[in-house]
């Protein structure tokens, strides 16, 4: 970790709570992995018939909740509530304390409340996951190299191919609100902290809870359902079910406390003068993608719930055979699984939104477009699920309908486009690597989008449907455009929150390496897919042979690319030149703070008098590096929140 | 603003260096990409049927549409690429032009992208009604399609319950899929065909096509349904009315 | 000094990188039934409708447990599970008369499908059961299938499909036997070209498991196995 960031000094000596302020990572994995056994032991002695797989999936299940409980009690998760209850609750010191002060490298491993700490932890986590769903698209690749090379098996290829999925889908939710929604975002909007900074922690070390839990389902039988877990194929599946189950039970409590913090932080803390007009445009891109959560992920927990109902006590939800259906499960996963893909992409696209004025030095283009279009595509995408399920047989003639809602959404689509291009038009061009990751979604998101818009087409969707064209178009969306903005608001932020810069070079080998292999990888798929190969095939006919051979040879460019990517962040991250504390020259507020971030952010609140758009607008002031490099005056602010202790929960 | 003054603005407008560059390679792009239009429709293959020749048009419309929409996006950006860039590793000295809005702009966008909206829902709809057309034909073959983990099996209601592993139809006859699922949910494709239809437990689902052309087509399971998905595939031969009758009899049934 | 502290950096993350994904890789390949395939015995020439090919001979077996088959005497991970033995990995030449004798020794019940108690596929649509030449077996007494399905594009279709008669209920072990006395089933096929073909069971056998297809029918190496066309 870097000099630059962390505050040395003493480690303030225990005042009260001693055994809670020694709980960290490693108490973590020791009490999970003791309730974990705890849970097992008695629920295999007390349920033990392991013939029956109702029986072998309760075990499961009660041992991941076990785990779960375990790790949480661990880290410390509890101790707010605990100490509360005692009537101990915790004093300002035990808060900042718990804040991370004068803690060096080992706040990143404790249940630390600074909004900054969890900020970077999310950021790790997100490359762990990515990661893990790396290699395991490694492995889909390798063993679609030619028609027939068996490299997996059909029982490991599904179940790898599920694996990839939901390690993906919960990587790429978190990869733009969970590092930079927390780091930078209450930064921006000139707070001192979350609204609600333990929740903040409890999002966070809930989905490292979960992790263990998803990957052990490669070790009970895998995932045969691919990530979608569509009923009733997975009533029917071994206990690995119940380890994906469980996790995206975990996360949908997680992104359900992630989202309410994270909505409230920006709906309550703006600085003063920071009116709707003068929010930074990623701010209203994080909090349509959080806000977007909020419904959408309790319909896929309910779905958990019922599966596991129908897994672990025979209750047959999902089973037509008994009065339950299918469909059910379908509506409610689509239901979640549309407005998803909005979670994922719209965050990444507003960070490219914010970073092109900066490079473009330019006002963002129509300002008030951006916003309306984010609302707009939030507001229509809860209505469009059904379009998964134009060849379900399910109500057939909803199938017009909702190609019109679908379709629909290419206006305000079509208008973040014509902001951004706006914002370019003219501009002075510095084509750094944040730049060069909105020009590659100008390249990616076009061919995502109209590929979206054969597939809106009932018609049209009943020939593409289930093969890898639909494959190789959501990753264009949200990899093409969702990885592709995460990369770029790494490389624009990376500056701020590590204090050290990105090695350049690194990051411009990684760059093309990542956009020509990704291309090389989903064009070859689009082909394979139109020519009629389905998706989740572990073999296929020969006709595909070309296609697929292109495809492989293009993700593993894209692994290589990532790998530099890794080695660019962890060496700057190291070694890195001392960044100052504005390089681009942006006149948002996170970027008036000083390197390192003191804990409490700013000094005196800001007093925000402009929106942080105001390029060329003639006041040399605002222009260049240097103090006077952003649109506020600082001072007259009176100090609102002196205490990170004085958050929502304690008071 | 007077018509003059109007025309005015757009000569200068077209004056401009970059209005005449962008419209170059917008030019360029947008032929490139109408070009590239019939692409899809060629690796798609020959259509077996009226209802995948619909999809193919519709894949070379929709590219076509959207070409021009592309075209300036993409020409936009390389051009800022090519003629705004600043070079150096520094912050640009100087800021760009600080251009909040443009409404002109902003309104034909939105107008144009509207009315591409309308013709994408207009054209999509008259295609649907088309495509199931065959459903409601009076002659129309009727097979119940049967998915179970991992086969799918196909027998002939009308002509004595014949059944088979392989799908035989008669050319340019409409044939009704009554479509099933033994356990999970797989989904019934005839690819060349254009078709797709999800096989439930305990629904029967429908989808209808007219077979226009002789051959041996492919029919694969669309959706994950466990271990040996990739092997759910069998064939759909489209045969003369006589080679379907003799086909019939062989099995045990009658025409 | 700083650049090469990059490449070692650099070769470090990508060879590292490269070697996770090997490994991972290696782990997961090794991941899965890996008996030996089981190679059809050419004995003679036989006489068909399509002239003089080899004869090549297969010999399996259907049981209530895991123990007679690949996994061996312990039964592996699941030891209750019905398997077909001795091996899931089938090998057969191509244009050849391939006979094929299954010894049956489990139960059974009814089948989804009627469709799978026929024989279907075989030279002349029949099969011999204990001898006795049929072309159907009660859809209510069906211990297992043999099915051999997918015709992928490009390669030719193959389709073969009999029923295997269940035992009763209450059959006793045979003496010297954990299983009762075989239900013996004989049938014989044409192969073409050299392929790549699944086989799996068509008879629900995976109790306990929505529509019974879960836990044997859904694992390698129980209930299902690839079968090559050389």
């Amino acid at each position: 970790m870097s000099e630059a960031v962390v505050q040395h000094g003493a480690v303030a000596r225990p005042v009260g709570g001693g055994a809670m302020r020694r709980l960290h990572l490693g108490t973590a994995l020791a009490g999970g992995l003791i309730l974990g056994f705890v849970a097992w032991y008695l629920s295999h002695h007390f349920l033990a018939d392991t013939d029956d797989p109702e029986a072998s999936n309760q075990v499961t299940s009660i041992t991941m909740v076990g785990w779960a409980i375990g790790f949480m009690i661990g880290i410390g998760a509890f101790r707010g509530p605990w100490r509360w209850m005692l009537g101990k609750d915790q004093t300002h010191e035990d808060e900042t304390f718990y804040a991370g002060k004068d803690q060096g490298i080992g706040r990143y491993f404790r249940f630390t409340t600074d909004h900054k700490v969890v900020g970077i932890q999310y950021l790790v986590v997100t490359m762990v996951l990515l990661a893990v769903g790396g290699t395991l698209a490694m492995m889909i690749r390798t063993d679609l190299i030619t028609k027939d090379s068996r490299f997996l098996g059909p029982q490991t290829y599904n179940s790898v191919v599920g694996l990839h999925g939901l390690v993906m889908i919960i990587a790429t939710i978190i990869m733009v609100t969970g590092p930079f929604g927390n780091f930078i975002v209450p930064i921006m909007i000139g707070a001192r902290d979350m609204a609600f900074p333990r929740l903040n922690a409890l999002s966070l070390w809930l989905i490292v809870a979960a992790i263990p839990v998803l990957l052990s389902a490669g070790f009970l039988g895998g995932i045969p359902t691919g990530w979608s877990g569509y009923a009733p194929l997975s009533d029917q599946a071994p206990p690995g079910m119940d380890a994906y189950l469980m996790t995206i039970i975990i996360f949908a409590i997680s992104s359900a406390i992630a989202g309410a913090n994270i909505t409230t932080t920006i709906l309550t803390m703006r600085a003063r003068g920071m009116t709707w007009n003068r929010t930074p445009i990623f701010v209203w891109g994080t909090m349509a993608s959080v806000g977007l959560a909020i419904p959408a992920f309790p319909m896929f927990m309910s779905a958990m719930v019922l599966l596991g109902v129908d897994r672990t006590a025979g209750a047959q939800f999902f089973v037509a055979s008994a009065g339950g259906s299918p469909w059910l499960y379908a509506n409610l996963f689509w239901i979640m699984g549309h407005p998803e893909v909005y979670v994922i992409v719209i965050p990444a696209v507003a960070a490219l939104m914010e970073i092109a004025p900066v490079f473009a030095r330019k006002p963002l283009f129509n300002y008030n477009a951006a916003v309306l279009a984010i609302v707009g595509i939030v507001g229509l995408s809860i209505m469009v699920w059904a379009h998964h399920m134009y060849a379900s047989g399910w109500a057939p003639d909803l199938n017009g309908p909702f190609m019109l809602t679908t379709e629909l959404i290419s206006i305000p689509t079509g208008l973040l486009f014509l902001v951004v291009v706006g914002t370019i038009w003219r501009g002075r061009v510095w084509t750094t690597l944040p730049m060069l990751a909105v020009y590659a979604m100008l390249w990616n998101f076009i061919i995502g989008g109209i590929t979206g818009i054969y597939l809106s087409d009932v018609p049209a969707d009943y020939a593409l449907h289930g093969s890898m064209f639909v494959t190789a178009h959501f990753h264009y969306t949200l990899m093409g455009a969702g990885l592709t903005g995460a990369i770029g608001a790494l490389a624009y932020w990376f500056p701020k929150m590590t204090g050290r810069t990105l090695h350049k070079r690194a990051g411009f080998i990684s760059f093309w390496l990542v956009q020509i292999g990704f291309n090389v990888t989903f064009i070859g798929m689009f082909a394979v897919g139109l020519a009629g190969q389905p998706r989740r095939v572990e073999h296929y006919a020969s006709l595909f042979g070309v296609g697929n051979f292109v495809s492989t040879m293009g993700a593993y460019t894209i692994g290589i690319g990532m790998l530099v990517l890794l080695y660019a962040v962890v060496s700057s991250w190291r070694h890195g030149a001392i960044a100052i504390s504005n390089p681009w020259g942006s006149k948002t507020l996170e970027w008036t703070v000083p390197n390192p971030i003191p804990l409490e952010n700013f000094e005196v609140l800001p007093v925000v008098i402009a929106d942080p758009y105001g390029y060329g607008e003639g006041d040399p002031a605002l222009t260049g590096v240097g103090a006077g490099a952003t649109p506020v005056t600082v001072g007259s602010g009176p100090p609102e929140r002196t205490s990170v202790g004085s958050d929502g929960e304690s008071t | 603003m007077s018509t003059s003054q109007l025309g005015d603005r757009a000569r200068g407008w077209w004056q401009r260096r970059e209005t005449r560059g962008i419209f170059a390679i917008w030019t360029v792009l947008t032929i490139a990409l109408i070009a590239f239009g019939f692409v899809p429709s060629h690796i798609m293959g020959p259509p077996a049927s009226p209802t995948m020749r619909a999809v193919e048009d519709t894949m070379t419309i929709f590219t076509i549409a959207a070409a021009p929409v592309a075209a300036i996006v993409w020409a936009i950006a390389l051009y800022s690429l090519l003629r705004w860039r600043h070079r150096g590793d520094e912050i640009p000295t100087q800021d760009g032009p600080a251009i909040r809005s443009n409404g002109p702009a902003t309104t034909v966008w939105l107008v144009l992208s509207s009315i591409l909206c309308a013709f994408l829902l207009i054209w999509g709809l008259a295609e649907e009604t088309a495509v199931a057309r065959p459903a409601t034909a009076a002659n129309a073959l009727v097979i119940n399609v049967t998915g179970q983990q991992w086969v799918w099996t196909f027998s002939y209601p009308g002509q004595g319950n014949v059944e088979s592993d392989q799908l035989y139809l008669p050319l340019n006859r409409p044939v009704v899929f009554h479509v099933t699922s033994k356990d999970v949910i797989h989904s019934f494709w005839i690819v060349q065909m254009g078709i797709k239809i999800d096989a439930n437990p305990g629904e029967s689902t429908e989808t209808s096509v007219i077979p226009d052309r002789l051959g041996v087509f492919d029919i694969r399971c669309a959706e994950l349904c466990g271990l040996l998905h990739a092997d759910m595939e069998t064939s759909a031969h489209v045969v003369n009315a006589d080679d379907f009758a003799r086909w019939v009899n062989a099995n045990g049934g009658h025409v | 000094m700083a650049i090469r502290r990059a490449v070692i950096g650099l070769a470090t993350a990508v060879g590292g990188g490269a070697a996770v994904v090997a490994l991972t890789g290696m782990v997961l390949h090794e991941n899965g039934p890996n008996t030996a395939p089981l190679s059809a015995a050419v004995r003679g020439t036989a006489q068909t409708s399509q002239g003089p090919m080899p004869h090549a001979f297969l010999t399996l077996a259907t049981y209530p447990d895991s123990m007679a088959g690949e996994h061996g005497k312990s039964g592996g991970a699941h030891p209750d599970w019905v398997s077909y033995g001795p091996s899931s990995s089938l090998r057969v030449p191509a244009h050849a008369l391939v006979t094929i004798t299954i010894n049956q020794y489990d139960s059974g019940g009814t089948i989804t499908n009627p469709f799978f108690a026929q024989a279907r596929g075989t030279l002349g649509g029949t099969m011999t059961v204990n001898g006795k030449s049929e072309t159907k077996t009660n859809a209510d007494a069906v211990g297992h299938t043999f099915t051999i399905h997918a015709a992928p594009t490009n390669q030719d279709p193959l389709f073969v499909s009999v029923p295997l008669p269940a035992q009763d209920d209450n059959a006793q072990p045979a003496p010297g036997s954990d299983y009762p006395k075989p239900i013996v089933v004989q049938f014989s096929f044409i192969t073409k070209g050299p392929g790549e073909y699944a086989w799996n069971c068509e008879f629900p056998c995976g109790d306990g498991y929505y529509a019974k297809f879960g836990g044997p029918m859904a694992t390698r190496g129980y209930m299902s196995g690839t079968f090559t066309v050389v």
